[in-house]
Order: structure tokens, then sequence, then C-alpha cells
């Protein structure tokens, strides 16, 4: 493109009037100048007397965290008024004689007092550096009453986390922790300084931005030697929000009770929205111990290689599914109709695939076994068949319309996809071709699959309330401090179970047969009163060769125990699912488990059975066998 | 010698040295002001300095020349922009300025200046007079008035003010008759009245407090007494790198964007401040020269226009800080922190050296 130039007298115009004008910018800037050095210079005595005058102290106001409630309203995670000692690096005269009178006054290291100092370093000198965090109310009294010995210490208030039922769910709920560099620097927390509490973990973290609530200030003004003259603006803090949890505090309670002394995890849902009824991750922490500061062993503790307490197992727990994942490949084989429900296939206690043998868990064989009686007396020989037919892939197709091999989506960080194997994956990941005694594998929920405990509770939900899979979210409501609801509670449908519904129908029969029927696999999670449907799962850790199921094997040898179960089976209102690391069969590590959960929940949500007789007369028919 | 060779002699690296020095001044700066507000607007920013260089650079390689028949266009989406964040627009503080597209916000009205100058440059080059007599302004005057009015409602007072303060300049660069520019004068006095009563109260306030500082000194006037002392008190030489007790002590609001100058002033003082303002000086005498060299009506214009415009930028807030004018928000260029105003100058400067490295086409030929 060319466009028309300059002559040469427009040329000359154009110049001259470009360079005239020179002449504002060079009188603009003179004045910026001469103004700049009447400022700085001239009278920069008088304003560094000002600024120093200036004894105006802008006090930080912390706001209250927002609470942790319960979906009842139950405080989980409260705030109680906390004092801390901090130091005012400017105000100090002589830090080591201020060291020396603080190790007296706190009663605590040098060491530990410096450390502290040292974290704030990088802090502008105005800025208080806490060096003791929540101290009781006798060290504030002789604090404040030795204040004119200690110039530049300050007594600060700030609000702490309390939790009025001890420990519940700390996995879910999270921890506070002294914010780190990194943190201070993603642009997360607004206005955060080094030594600010902020969520670490679970709901403190993911909803941090709520909890926090908005830093007051308070600007006064003081005299030379510190004193308060005036209070010229406050900006009063905003408390955080609260949130509500969709936890049931009782529930949850009674499934930390039951996986006292066991590791492994619970997940409890409501079928028909998603919502966590309860949430455990055994071994759990302190989340007050983060705030105080760990001690080495803590430390320790708290990063033991085995039992690794840090893990939320619910949502990061990978665990190969076991004969849980035979509702699948059930499910898979109707819809592609491979079995109807009167196909059988003979089991006599293994099944031969060319020259090995593959067992079924119980080696006297089932016989003639059709579906129901596949699922409900877990026959693996029935299901090697089905699998066979079925192909890995077409498998793993109809795990991933079960939610599996994805995260569920819950706001939780860090949440595990878990596995579904294919022909494909694992030419790519193992580089290697697919063996059919993998299919068989698979087809029983074991070699590579994996699943998550949050992932089976989706599964065993969605087939409870006919097929839509929600994704599973602990927050109810988020509650203003004015008492507005911020966010309410919505029910999130992400998919569809694959799967029609008389054949969903059909699977569901079989499940309530697991618990019902006297040869079910988890009838040790019976309940009087209420019937039970549930699905066992026995992860193998060592390969099948090697299993022995009895008392001598090694705890980590030991098979994951799983049980997968909803309530009432006629009207779904809680699905749960049980995971026990080297617990051994499902059915009779898990499924107790899993029972004690479901009795929790009928013991708060419907009346007591009114004909107790008839109901013990039924237990007695079936609940003897071990 | 190819027009590429011909291009990098030409090139005005000074020019280049000086914008690249005072980014490195202001992020500097931001981290201090990070430190001070906890916010992490150095990191921030310098994602921006990146993105703004890219834009420059493109706005380099760009033949200016094809923007003549891309104004028409660029004018119809601005427009679009401004009438769109009016109904969709994010509001803050009370003013709908953003834009929120996906991962950053976007402030139209910011590029509508630059736009402006694209299409005010593009109007004179077609009508080519030699000089303006007052009724040859209308239609320029009317393109101007639209955006302006648009800005206005947002209402960003500001930046409107700033779109007319371009037409302005680039009439000057057009020529107008010393007639014509007595009845402008005249006009403009007898219109103050006027304006005055169309400014919001708040807008009033700034004024009266400007004019009266102590009227006020924990509200209005509060920003322009502390940033007074806030320079002031740095004396000669500063007080030393994140060390200013007026922005540590957050005395002083806004050290990030429209005050991010006195910050700087009180850490660097008198010597940083000249500094800063030399290069600031510096930037606009190339750009100026670069204008005045042009061999065609539109590069004149462009590379005018953009000059216009940061030297604006700069006073009025330089000014704003030092409390020779009342409080508006301009953004110090290149030096406060927002991605719109570093996008926006970083692509004007683009075109600067752009008209400044292509003078010699038109020769070749």
């Amino acid at each position: 493109m060319r466009l028309k130039p300059f002559d040469d007298q427009q040329l000359e115009a154009n110049r001259s009037r470009c360079l005239k004008i020179l002449v504002v910018p060079l009188l603009c800037f003179a004045a910026l100048v001469a103004r700049l050095f009447y400022l700085q210079v001239v009278k920069g005595d008088e304003f560094v007397r000002k600024a120093e005058h200036n004894r105006i102290r802008v006090l930080r106001l912390e706001p209250p965290r927002g609470k942790i409630l319960d979906r009842d309203g139950r405080i989980l995670a409260g705030v109680a008024p906390s004092f801390s000692i901090s130091l005012i690096r400017k105000d100090v005269p002589d830090f080591e004689a201020l060291i020396q009178e603080l190790v007296k006054l706190l009663e605590e290291d040098e060491s530990k007092i410096r450390a502290r100092l040292y974290k704030g370093r990088s802090l502008p000198l105005y800025r208080p550096v806490v060096v003791a965090r929540d101290v009781d109310w006798t060290t504030v009294a002789r604090v404040e009453a030795r204040r004119w010995k200690l110039p530049g210490i300050v007594v600060e208030v700030s609000p702490k986390r309390e939790y009025p039922h001890g420990t519940v769910a700390p996995h879910l709920l999270g921890y506070l922790g002294e914010i780190n560099k990194k943190e201070l620097a993603s642009g997360r927390y607004p206005g955060a300084r080094p030594g600010d509490l902020v969520g670490k973990f679970g709901a403190e973290k993911e909803y941090g931005r709520y909890l926090r609530g908005k830093t007051g200030r308070r600007i006064l003004e003081v005299d030379a030697t510190g004193r308060l003259v005036r209070v010229l603006r406050e900006i009063p803090p905003v408390s955080g929000d609260d949130l509500f949890l969709t936890l049931e505090l009782p529930l949850q309670k009674a499934a930390e009770e039951a996986m006292e002394g066991k590791v492994g995890a619970i997940v409890a849902l409501e079928p028909s929205t998603g919502r966590v009824l309860a949430s455990v991750s055994t071994p759990g922490f302190d989340p007050e111990a983060f705030v105080r500061g760990l001690s080495t062993q803590e430390w320790k503790a708290l990063n033991d290689p085995i039992t690794h307490p840090m893990t939320n197992r619910a949502i990061q727990g990978q665990y190969p599914p076991g004969s849980v994942f035979k509702i699948v490949t059930a499910a898979a084989a109707l819809e592609e109709g491979i079995v109807t429900a009167n196909t059988q296939f003979y089991c006599n206690g293994h099944f031969r695939l060319g020259r090995s043998s593959f067992r079924c868990w119980d080696w006297r064989g089932h016989g003639y076994t059709n579906l129901y009686k596949a699922l409900v007396e877990s026959c693996d020989v029935y299901f090697y068949n089905v699998g066979l037919k079925l192909g890995p892939d077409v498998i793993a197709k109809y795990g991933f319309g079960f939610g599996l091999g994805r995260p569920t989506g819950i706001p939780l960080s860090n949440e595990q996809d878990g596995l579904l194997a294919t022909v494909k994956w694992k030419r790519q990941v193992m580089h290697d071709k697919w063996h059919d005694g993998e299919t068989l594998a698979v087809a029983i929920g074991q070699g590579f699959t994996l699943v998550t405990p949050m992932q089976a509770a989706q599964l065993i939900a969605s087939v409870a309330n006919g097929g839509t899979i929600y994704r599973p979210n602990y927050v109810e409501e988020i509650m203003g401090p004015d008492g507005k609801v911020i966010e309410e509670w919505r029910a999130e449908a992400v998919g569809r179970l694959p799967v029609s519904e008389g054949h969903l129908r059909m699977i569901k029969k079989a499940l309530v047969g697991v618990v019902e029927d006297s040869k079910g696999t988890g009838k040790r999670a019976r309940i009087e009163g209420m019937t039970v449907a549930g699905k066992t799962g026995t992860a193998q850790v060592v390969k099948q060769e090697k299993r022995r199921q009895d008392e001598k094997m090694a705890w980590k040898h030991k098979d994951h125990a799983w049980f997968v179960a909803y309530a009432p089976a006629e009207a779904p209102e809680i699905a749960v699912a049980v995971l026990i690391e080297h617990g051994g069969h499902g059915g009779s590590a898990a499924a107790p488990v899993a029972r004690k959960v479901l009795e929790a929940w009928r013991e708060a949500h419907l009346p007591k059975p009114v004909t107790p007789v008839i109901h013990s007369a039924f237990m007695m028919y079936g609940g003897g066998q071990p | 010698m190819t027009w590429r060779s011909r291009m990098a002699e030409n090139f005005d690296f000074s020019l280049l040295a000086a914008v690249a020095a005072v980014m490195a001044c202001g992020y500097i700066n931001l981290r201090s002001s990070s430190a001070a507000t906890g916010f992490p607007f150095a990191w921030k920013q310098l994602q921006w300095y990146v993105v703004g260089s890219v834009a420059m650079g493109l706005c380099f390689l760009y033949d200016y020349r094809k923007l003549v028949s891309m104004a028409l266009p660029l004018y119809l989406v601005t427009l679009g922009l401004l009438v769109l964040v009016l109904f969709f627009g994010k509001t803050v503080g009370g003013s709908q300025r953003w834009l929120s597209i996906g991962v950053a916000n976007i402030q139209p009205s910011e590029f509508a200046k630059l736009v402006m100058i694209v299409v005010l440059s593009t109007y004179f080059y077609r009508d080519d007079l030699d000089s303006y007599r007052l009724r040859d302004l209308f239609r320029p005057f009317l393109l101007t008035l639209v955006p302006a009015l648009l800005v206005y409602v947002q209402p960003d007072l500001g930046t409107c003010v700033i779109i007319l303060a371009i037409l302005a300049a680039l009439i000057y660069a057009a020529g107008l008759q010393w007639k014509s520019f007595l009845i402008l004068i005249g006009l403009f006095i007898a219109g103050l009245p006027v304006g005055w009563s169309l400014l919001k109260p708040y807008q009033k306030a700034r004024i009266l407090t400007f004019l009266d500082p102590e009227r006020d000194p924990y509200g209005v006037g509060y920003h322009v007494l502390q940033s007074k002392i806030a320079v002031g008190s740095g004396g000669l030489f500063g007080k030393g790198y994140m060390a200013g007790s007026q922005a540590h002590l957050q005395f002083l609001p806004e050290v990030h964007t429209d005050f991010a100058f006195s910050i700087w002033a009180e850490e660097w003082g008198f010597a940083g401040a000249l500094f800063l303002v030399f290069l600031y000086g510096w930037i606009i005498y190339r750009g100026l020269l670069i204008a005045s060299r042009a061999k065609d009506r539109f590069g004149a214009f462009l590379a005018f226009g953009v000059m216009a415009l940061f030297f604006l930028h700069v006073v009025i807030n330089i000014c704003m800080v030092l409390g020779l004018l009342p409080v508006v928000g301009v953004p110090l260029p290149l030096f406060s922190y927002g991605g719109s105003s570093v996008l926006t100058t970083m692509m004007g400067l683009g075109l600067v050296l752009n008209v400044g490295a292509r003078r010699y086409f038109f020769t070749e030929n």
C-alpha cells in the first residue's frame, strides 16, 4: 500500500509544527522538575518531619474466619480469639536486649524466637512480625505489664480455629497454616502477609476466599512514645462467610468410630443429590497442630510412609475395586446382549484359559450360575466367561460410563483419576500387548483397574438412584455474615449410567440378595428393620497363586476389603462405600463397618422398627454364619 | 539495500531503550508496592510487559500505511465494545469500565484512545487541507464526540477528557487558523460553567479539594496530602528501596496504580524522580522527532497523536501525584500497574517506531 507523500511545503509545515510543540513538553517537564525540587529538596526536611510525625499507625483488624458447620448447623470448626505477641522492628532500639527479655517473658527458646524473626526479615520494618502465636492470658498480662520495657512489642488479637466436637473429618475440613512464599506469590490471597494463616487443605483451602473475610484497618495517631492520641479512622473487619457442609455430624462420628484402628476410607452419599453425608479417611490428624507448630515427633507421625495420615484416602487412595466392579461387568454383559437373566455358566471352582487356570474365590465352585447368583455369591468364573466375551475395551467403556477412570469432580484438590485399562493404554504406557488373562482380571475388578472410594460411592449412589450420576459435593450452603445466602446447594447431574432401566432393576435385585440372601457375601451388613443392598469386594494385593487368607499373613500382604451399599433398598437415601486397607475379605471386614454407618443413619432418620420380634427371627435365619 | 536493513537503519534504538528502562523501573517499583500491599502486582505486570512487548512487535512489523483502510472497521468495533461495556461491563468502584474475556479483564476505553488516533489521523490524511477553519472541524469533532460520550457515561471523566484532548492535539498538527483558535478558546471558557454542572458530586469534591487541600485532610484530600508527604520526605536520594514509610505503612492508597510515582519518589528521592522524568522526556522528544520526519501525513499524525497521548498521561499523572492537578484516574504509562494501559501504550509506541523505521520507503520508489 502506498500513501500520498507530503509535498515539500507540507513536509516543512509538518516539521516545524512538530518541533515547535516541543516547547510544551519542555515547559511542562521543567515545571514538574521544579515542583519535585521544591517538594523534595527545598521542603524535603519539612516533609521528612511530617512523615516521621505521621505517627499514624495502621493496625490490621483481623476478621473472624467463617465457621464450618454441618448440615444441621452444628459447629465443626468455630472461631475463638487468640493473642499473639508481635514485634515492630522499626521501633526496637536494642534488639539483643529485647530478645533476652522475650526469652524470659515467653519462656521459649532463644533460637525459636530468632527463627520467627528471621522468617519475617523480608517484611518492611514497619510491619509487625509475629514472635509468639496463640499465647495464654497470663503471658499477655505479663507482656502488657512490662510494655514500657519492651519498645516495639505489640499484642495482636486474631481469631483462631476451635473445634467444639473435637477433630471431625479433618481431611474434608482441612486445616490452617502459615502462608508460604509460593502462596503469597500466587495472588490467591490478596492482602496477605507472611505469618498469616491460610487454608492449606480441604474446605479451608478450597473455600478460603469465602471463609477468609475482609481485613479491617484502624488508623491511629500515636505520640512519640507510641501511645494512642486518637483514632483517626476505622474500617471494621468483615467476618468470613459461614460454610454449611452436607455432612451429618452423628453419621460422620459413627463412621469415624467404625473405622477406628483401621486404615481406609468411608464415603457416604445421598444418592438422589450427590451430597456427601460422611467422609472418613483414617488415620486422621489434628488440624490444630499445624497452627500450634508441629513437634518433630508429630511431623514424623504425619509422614508415616505406610499410613500417610495426610492423604485423604477417600479421593486420593486408589485401589483395585475387586468384585465391586462386577456391577459394571454385569451391566456391560446385559447391555451388550451377552447374557440375559437366565444365561448360565458352570463354575467348578476354576476357569481354564490356555494352559493356565484361574480360580474362583470359592474353590468348591458355584455350580450352574446365572447373573443373580453370580452377583449374590460373587462368582468369579461367571464373570471370567462374560469378561472374555466383552473384551477389555468394552469393559473399560462401561467403567467410564459408571464414572470411573476420571475424578468425580468433588471440589477438593488432588483428586485421583483411578484407572481403567484398555488395549491402547497398555500399549502406550506399558509398551506391551494385552493378554487374555488380563481380561479375566479386569472383569472381576483386579489387575490394572483402580478406583477411589469416592468413585465407588458415586457408582453405588448412581445405581441406587436409578442411573443418574451426580457430582459429589460437600457444601450445602455458604452464608454471609449478614445471614444472606451466597451460594445454595445445587445438585449437579454429570451423566447417566449406560444401563437400561430393566437391566438396572435386575442388578439392584441381585444387590439386595448380596445382603439379604443366606448365601450372600454381604450378609454381615444386614440391618434389622431396613433392607440393605450392597456388593462386597476383595482387592488383591499380591498375586493370586500366593493368596492365602489366614491370620498368619503379613498385614501388608492382606487384601483390601471393599463394601459398597445403599439403603433402604426400596427408596435409597444413603449410599456408602467402605474401603479397609489390608482388611481381608470385603464381606467380613468391610461389610460390618458399612452396617455401623447405615445403622447410625437409620438411628437418625427412621423411626424405630415397630415389630422387633419378627426381625430378630429374621436375623437368626441368616445371621449365624461368619 | 533491502527494505529490512533500511528499517533497521532507521530504527530508533534510543527510544526503545528508554521505554525498556521505564519498564524496568516500573517493575522494581511494583515489587515494593507488592510488598506493601501483599498483592502480586509485580509478577502480573511482568506478564503484561511480555504481552505488551509482543503487541509492540506486531504493531511495529505491521505496515502502518495499511491502517488507513482499517480505520473504519476499528472505529465501529470500538464503538461496539464501548456500548457492550455499558450493558455487560464489570462494575468496579462505581463505574462500568471492564469487559471480562475469560482470562483477563479488558478496558475498551483504553483501546478507544489508540483507535481514535488512527481514526482521526485517517480523517485528516484523507481531508488533507493545509489549514483548518472552525467549520472544517465539524466532522472530526462528531467522530470524536460519540466515543467520548460513551466513555463519559461509564463514567470515566478522565478518559473522556483525554479523547477530546487527542482531537485537540491532532487539530494542532493539522494547522488551525488563528481566528478559529481564538474562537475555540472563547467557547471553552464559556463552556466551563456548563461543564461544572455536568460533573458528579465526587468529581466536584476532588476539584475543590485540589484548590484547597486542607479542606478535608482525612477524606478526599487525604490521597494528595499523603502523596505529597511521600514525595517530599523522599528528599534528595530517597529513603531506600522497600523502605518508603508512607507506602509501607499504607498511608498511600493506590500505590500500585495512580500513585506509583509517589512511592518511587519516596524511595529513590529527587535523583530517582529526575531520572524517570528524564526518561519520559526522552521518549517524547524522540517520538516527536519521528513525527516531524515522517514523509506522509498519516504517519506524521499517527506518531504525533500517540506521543500527545503519552505526554498527556505522563504530565497529568505526575501533576496529580505532586498535587498540581486534582485527582483523576490517569495511570503513568508503562509504570503504573494495569494491563490495558501497558498494552495500549506499547502498541502505540510500536506504531511510532513503525512510522520512524519506514520513513524512507517513499524515497525509494
